[in-house]
């Protein structure tokens, strides 16, 4: 099953290091294909360094793509992680 | 995917140096959208012809258009030059010294048409600009992968998260090859129809090694240890074993396949504990090299092998028919 879901950034810094690092860490859990996609760039879901690739600054719109038998809980497990105070979290 | 949008001003901007461009006049065109990656030399619309005229290319005018225009009388040539100007010409490049006359410069300005002089020969400008415009219009994508110059011979290794790629990117790099990026590689394709690849800017030959976290390949190993972009070359797809099946045991003929319609040749890597991966993508990166000089080891071996065999079953008959 494939799901494809538009998010927008929340984080006053955007997605930086540390809430990309939880992102990858709550996609890594699931074995469907993730790719997230901002503007003409896109990239694995579960690779650190493709989601800092995005620079995904606050208020900034990325669409996350989900492939497979656990699409439906990952994409909530996904948009929560996003939703969530990343900043706090993350410490 | 959307094309990159390129202005007349990221084009002079760009190309400043080599090609000495001066604004000339319609400067409040700089914004004016160049969307092709042709250039066109408009002797003929100038002359009057101007069916199929593609007028949204880059223009070049020189010696020849400029004394045509020159022998004109005052009368034609505004004529020519207000016909010309009806299109909505990106950008008019004047090459070889020449410059725009009496009647351009006013016309260009009020149709926000920008006008460029260049002292460089129009053959020299249009080399140069086809190769610039052939670059930025070539197709690119991101994908996820590492890409490693291996003793000169790109190997671009993809496969499933978690599987090793930096790792293995690393232990080249340890071995003495050079990084060009991990992770996420920029592949463009050529005019020549040669593959590249590229690091993000951003990410500049940093690497995440799970368990160590981010680590900066250029400030731990040095300058040696990266490059900024390479052909590719070779694919490297690493994958466990458990999931391979069959694998290649010959390598007599190679699997190829296309990326971005570039045929590179495959190689599937089983993972399996305990093998030197590093150690046989410095082999994958040699046998290339081997192959492109023309030899292949399977097929000479193969070769040497059959003619073995027929020398022996020559060797046979003759023994056979030769009865006393």
């Amino acid at each position: 099953m494939k799901i494809v879901r538009t998010i927008t950034i929340e984080n006053p810094l955007g997605l930086h290091a540390r809430p990309a690092a939880i992102f990858v860490q709550a996609a890594s859990r699931f074995s469907s294909e993730i790719h997230v996609v901002r503007g003409d760039i896109r990239v694995s879901g579960k690779s650190i360094m493709g989601i800092m690739m995005l620079a995904a600054e606050q208020g900034a719109e990325i669409v996350v793509e989900i492939e497979g038998d656990d699409a439906e809980e990952c994409i909530e497990a996904l948009s929560a992680v996003l939703s969530a105070d990343l900043e706090k979290d993350g410490q | 995917m959307p094309i990159k949008e390129l202005n007349v001003q990221k084009l002079v901007d760009d190309n400043k140096e080599v090609l000495q461009l001066e604004w000339s006049a319609g400067r409040s065109g700089a914004l004016r959208v160049i969307s092709s990656n042709d250039v066109y030399r408009p002797g003929l619309a100038l002359s009057g012809y101007v069916e199929s005229f593609p007028f949204d290319r880059v223009q070049i005018v020189s010696m020849t258009e400029f004394s045509y225009l020159d022998s004109l009388s005052e009368e034609e040539c505004r004529k020519a030059i207000t016909r010309m100007f009806s299109y909505d010409i990106p950008v008019l490049i004047f090459a070889n010294g020449t410059r725009p006359n009496d009647f351009i410069i006013p016309h260009a300005d009020e149709r926000n048409i920008p006008v460029l002089c260049s002292p460089q020969t129009s053959t020299v400008v249009t080399h140069l600009l086809s190769e610039y415009l052939d670059d930025w219009f070539a197709p690119t994508t991101v994908i996820h992968g590492t890409l490693v110059d291996v003793y000169g011979v790109g190997l671009l290794f993809t496969g499933k998260s978690g599987v090793g790629k930096s790792e293995i990117a690393l232990d080249l790099v340890e071995r003495g090859h050079r990084l060009v990026a991990d992770d996420v590689v920029t592949l463009t394709r050529t005019a020549r129809g040669v593959l590249n690849g590229a690091g993000n800017e951003l990410l500049t030959h940093h690497m995440e090694i799970r368990g160590i976290g981010i680590i900066d390949i250029q400030g731990v190993f040095g300058i040696q240890c990266i490059r900024l972009r390479k052909r590719v070359e070779v694919e490297v797809i690493l994958k466990h074993w458990d999931e391979v099946g069959e694998v290649d045991r010959l390598g007599m003929e190679e699997r190829i396949i296309e990326i971005m319609g570039v045929n590179i040749p495959q190689v599937i890597l089983p993972i399996v504990p305990g093998k030197n991966i590093t150690v046989l993508a410095e082999t994958i990166a040699l046998n290339h090299l081997m192959k492109i000089s023309g030899l292949n080891a399977a097929q000479s071996l193969n070769e040497k092998l059959l003619d073995r065999m027929e020398r022996k079953v020559q060797a046979r008959q003759k023994l056979g028919e030769d009865y006393e």
